[in-house]
């Protein structure tokens, strides 16, 4: 385990605190809600190969109906050869974000499989699963895709503040 | 019962800590499957168009009213009169319309702006084929005599895209084979006409700038140009012209100067104002190919009700400009309301018509007044008033305007209110009847302004515009150009947010925002036909021919900016379907 950096410190205000101490009431399946909050499988930060694709895993464990992790970082935009493994009990099937055609991935009981996704703009986007109500239930999880602007598409005029700054 | 923190602030740290990079150990069930497209899984989905586009080129484009069978750029011709030929349906018989087919879009999974996504957009049609684009990013290709499927594709759109006020894309061009289309996040694709497939992608918004991209793009010689949103997040704008083969970039207009280039002076000295200036260019332009000048209306200066960080005319926001394809140079401008604070921005279609020997441009502006250009100088010809309009008295000879009220601190009513007495519906311009016919929007609003620190990225609106609830309906107005005079007017019950068309049958079609297709006849504006949709209609009416037969396309899905352009309906059902109906 790597140490917090100090930016991550910073961000634990009240409301993040409270978020937090909630969790274990609050992410498991049919204990506080019927369901449980999406995207609280944790986050991965994709590799990337030498041919330049980027990789990632996802696993949905028996009966949490839930992605790990469920945030998954890209650097920037380009190629992700997703790999999700199915533990679960439960079929599901992963409607995933890719420029031309969203990617279906059918996964039935123990089984496991590769989706390549195509996504080359920054921004975030999301992947869910569409089987019964798993979405709902908590099987949504996102890809954040960073980077910015490439310079010629950017305004020709001097730096503007942020929100924040 | 009250909740009691159980974990102190490190613990919780290292909670969160433990969730983000303690990697479980990766799973030993073997990679067996493999994703599929989603078109793997629609039955519906052709094999591809034939290649219609592929001896489609800007020369033929620019014959358009030749082939009204088809319908070829954005405004069905360049001139943006969005009239069409077609004379099959007709005043007499337009009441036996029947529904030849429909497709339905819909939407899977979260999309950007959930709210406020639409179906918008004017269809292209080569040929028999028909070609759609819609919210979240996609692009259809339909056999347009019965609606098959004949290729799909959809862009990723990031969910945290900055939109100004929806989910929303209004057309594609097509042209040597490609289709051309703008994505939400301004990536300009050009497809292969035949199978959907991409050809190039060229990114040319800057989306962290708070730059998005609604508009059809316009194909000229061998140019592609495509406009830009964003003024509500002040943004500097532009229009930007790419070739139409390679997607490299020709030439960038900023519609906002720097200091020391014309028009700069127009900006408050020793400030940087014109930098978040504003000025996008999100409607598609017209065109005059034997001037060679295309003509573009631009949006609002930035913030948008806070007019003191901007002082000057804040050129060329609000203005029509004349631009020289060949360069981006601008050839003349006309500015309509300097200094705004209104939001009553100038991107309405210039509308391209001969009259008297004279060679006339159009543009029923947001302000409420209708403005007659020459097209070859920009000098005002006539201006008049189409709408409740207390914001100024315009002169009707030179266009400008005295003003009479702003936005203040603690509110004032003004007439139009904030999405204009006409949205950016289209218009239409029958060269048959001589009239011009508008969708018109009769409503008033509240206008605060509010000084705010511009951040880039967020919005930078400088206040606000609260539409009345009340005292408020819809109009389609037909005016004759020359004098500027109503000829008729049919009144609706809602502000009317539909692009018309007007045919040679003697018909103009409108939708109204409860989900009614219109027609009404050309010359005395009595209804002959109507029919309801299921949806409210914010999109555009086009027509065109497949093997003899008209047919009437209207694409319905209520949605965009209901709150400022319609806000008693801002619930009403959404959708998201093209309705073609034809003759028995």
């Amino acid at each position: 385990m790597r140490l917090l950096r100090p930016s991550v410190l910073r961000q634990l205000r009240p409301p993040m605190v409270r978020l937090v101490d909630y969790l274990p009431e609050i992410d498991a399946q049919n204990r506080a809600i019927v369901g449980r909050l999406f995207a609280t499988g944790g986050l991965a930060r994709a590799s990337v190969a030498a041919d330049g694709v980027m990789h990632a895993a996802i696993r949905i464990r028996q009966d949490q109906l839930v992605y790990e992790p469920s945030i998954i970082v890209m650097p920037r935009g380009g190629e992700l050869e997703l790999a999700v493994a199915n533990e679960d009990e439960a079929v599901h099937v992963l409607y995933l974000p890719s420029n031309g055609q969203r990617q279906v991935l059918v996964l039935l009981q123990q089984r496991a499989g590769t989706a390549r996704l195509r996504l080359n703009a920054p921004g975030l986007y999301t992947i869910a699963c569409a089987v019964g109500n798993h979405a709902g239930r908590g099987e949504l999880g996102l890809i954040l895709v960073q980077g910015d602007t490439p310079a010629d598409a950017r305004l020709d005029r001097p730096r503007q503040r942020r929100p924040g700054s | 019962m009250r909740h009691s923190p159980r974990l102190p602030s490190l613990a919780a740290a290292a909670l969160v800590a433990a969730g983000t990079s303690c990697a479980r150990p990766a799973s030993t069930i073997p990679l067996t499957e493999r994703a599929r497209p989603a078109s793997a899984y629609n039955a519906r989905l052709g094999t591809g168009a034939p290649p219609v586009a592929a001896t489609l080129d800007a020369r033929r484009i620019g014959r358009a009213r030749a082939e009204p069978q088809n319908w070829l750029t954005y405004h069905g011709t360049y001139d943006g009169q969005r009239f069409s030929a077609l004379d099959q349906i007709d005043t007499a018989n337009v009441a036996s319309l029947r529904t030849a087919w429909v497709f339905q879009t819909g939407a899977v999974g979260l999309v950007a702006s959930p709210a406020t996504y639409a179906l918008e957009g004017t269809p292209l049609v080569v040929d028999g084929v028909m070609f759609l684009s819609g919210f979240d990013g996609n692009v259809w290709a339909l056999d347009a005599a019965t609606g098959d499927l004949l290729w799909h594709y959809q862009y990723a759109v990031p969910l945290d895209v900055p939109l100004c006020c929806g989910n929303v894309n209004r057309g594609v061009a097509v042209a040597r084979g490609k289709v051309f289309y703008a994505t939400p996040n301004g990536h300009l694709l050009a497809l292969d006409a035949a199978s959907g497939r991409v050809v190039w992608d060229r990114v040319f918004l800057d989306v962290r700038a708070g730059e998005s991209s609604t508009g059809a793009p316009l194909v000229v010689g061998d140019l592609v140009i495509a406009g830009s949103a964003g003024a509500e997040y002040g943004v500097r704008g532009h229009l930007d012209a790419f070739d139409l083969e390679t997607g490299h970039t020709r030439w960038r207009r900023y519609t906002v100067p720097k200091p020391g280039e014309p028009g700069s002076e127009s900006w408050p000295a020793g400030s940087d104002a014109w930098a978040r200036g504003g000025g996008s260019t999100w409607v598609t332009g017209t065109y005059d190919p034997e001037l060679d000048l295309l003509y573009w209306g631009i949006a609002n200066p930035g913030p948008l009700f806070d007019g003191a960080p901007r002082a000057g005319a804040d050129l060329y926001t609000n203005s029509i400009i004349a631009l020289r394809p060949a360069d981006g140079s601008i050839a003349w401008y006309f500015q309509i309301s300097p200094h705004d604070q209104w939001d009553y921005d100038a991107v309405s279609e210039p509308i391209l018509f001969d009259q008297g020997g004279r060679r006339l441009l159009a543009q029923f502006n947001k302000n409420g007044y209708l403005y007659i250009l020459d097209r070859t100088t920009g000098r005002p010809v006539r201006v008049a008033r189409f709408a409740r309009a207390t914001w100024a008295d315009v002169d009707s000879l030179t266009g400008v305007p005295a003003v009479r009220l702003t936005p203040s601190a603690t509110g004032t009513h003004i007439c139009p209110g904030p999405a204009g007495a006409k949205e950016w519906n289209h218009a239409t311009y029958d060269p048959r009847t001589g009239l011009l016919y508008a969708p018109v929007l009769e409503m008033c609003g509240t206008f605060t302004s509010r000084s705010r620190e511009f951040r880039e990225g967020v919005p930078y609106w400088g206040g606000s515009a609260v539409p009345d609830s009340t005292d408020r309906w819809g109009e389609v107005k037909a005016i004759d150009p020359s004098t500027g005079r109503q000829v008729w007017a049919w009144r609706g019950t809602h502000p009317m947010v539909a692009s018309l068309l007007s045919t040679g049958g003697g018909l103009v079609f409108a939708g109204e925002p409860t989900g009614e297709i219109l027609a009404l006849d050309a010359r005395t504006g009595a209804v002959r036909w109507r029919l309801q949709t299921g949806s409210g209609i914010h999109g555009s009416i086009m027509t065109y021919a497949v093997r003899g037969r008209q047919y009437v396309a209207v694409t319905t899905g209520w949605g965009g900016w209901v709150k400022g352009i319609a806000p008693e309906l801002s619930a009403a059902p959404r959708g998201g379907a093209l309705f073609v109906f034809a003759l028995p």
